[in-house]
């Protein structure tokens, strides 16, 4: 067992590993170290949580209220509402 | 602007918790970006000006808010009981609007009354890095923040995310 396997994961290790990126040889301490793996799942538990997050729509007709207020420019130089 | 009307509206929705505001400050935002086109710097990618400019939005409004906001038990430097009371905020209940039960059912999980419980900085790092994807140096970017600090706010964001969450479940 190399040194490397003893130390506990960083937590950018911990957001790789969530993210399946974390190399073999580090991710074989989870497999040593029940306080990191617990860790590391209850990481991955949250992550998942805040990817589902529902995305919500302004209400009908944003786009065409933007609009009404963007300056277009002309080709006189000028800019049109 | 269909492409980021969603993910805009949704992180100022999620940063200041009232629809009609978020809806402003979406409209804020997108109005500064087309009308400022000409100053867009094509070496950072258009959505990462797009979010910066919205949460510049939130946050100007968020740092506003919290000096307009009073005590609701009285003015502190009030000398007597009578004096604090008398400078108390006279709320009446009129029960929820339609638009407020609206915010409550889509910002009421646990999840997002975590979120609503974090510092707006905490709470703009971790809707970016985990909602919307962005990696930690486009995050620094767009904050302007070095990109420790970035870290550490969504290290810290977590940990608190975390702990409301485990609260709530036990």
């Amino acid at each position: 067992m190399s040194d490397t396997d003893l130390q506990h994961l960083t937590p950018d290790e911990v957001e790789l590993w969530a993210q399946g990126l974390l190399p073999a040889a580090r991710a074989l301490h989870l497999s040593q170290c029940p306080a990191c793996l617990a860790t590391a799942e209850r990481e991955r538990k949250l992550f998942v949580e805040l990817a589902q997050l529902q995305r919500f729509s302004p209400e009908f007709g944003f786009v065409e209220r933007v609009m009404a207020k963007v300056r277009i420019p002309t080709p006189s130089g000028g800019f049109k509402q | 602007m269909r492409r980021y009307e969603r993910p805009v509206f949704s992180l100022l929705y999620r940063m200041v918790r009232d629809r009609a505001l978020a809806e402003d400050l979406a409209q804020e935002t997108f109005i500064k970006v087309l009308n400022g086109i000409k100053s867009y710097r094509p070496e950072f990618k258009f959505s990462s000006w797009i979010f910066k400019v919205a949460n510049n939005a939130a946050i100007d409004h968020l740092r506003r808010r919290s000096i307009d906001t009073m005590s609701l038990d009285g003015a502190p430097d009030a000398m007597t009981p009578n004096a604090r009371a008398a400078s108390a905020l006279q709320l009446s209940d009129h029960g929820e609007t339609p638009l407020q039960e609206v915010e409550a059912r889509e910002l009421g999980g646990a999840i997002d009354r975590a979120i609503g419980r974090l510092r707006p900085e905490y709470r703009a790092c971790i809707l970016l890095r985990h909602v919307e994807g962005y990696a930690y140096e486009e995050i620094a970017q767009m904050l302007d923040l070095p990109l420790g600090t970035v870290k550490t706010y969504i290290h810290r964001a977590r940990n608190e995310l975390r702990g409301y969450l485990e609260d709530r479940r036990v």
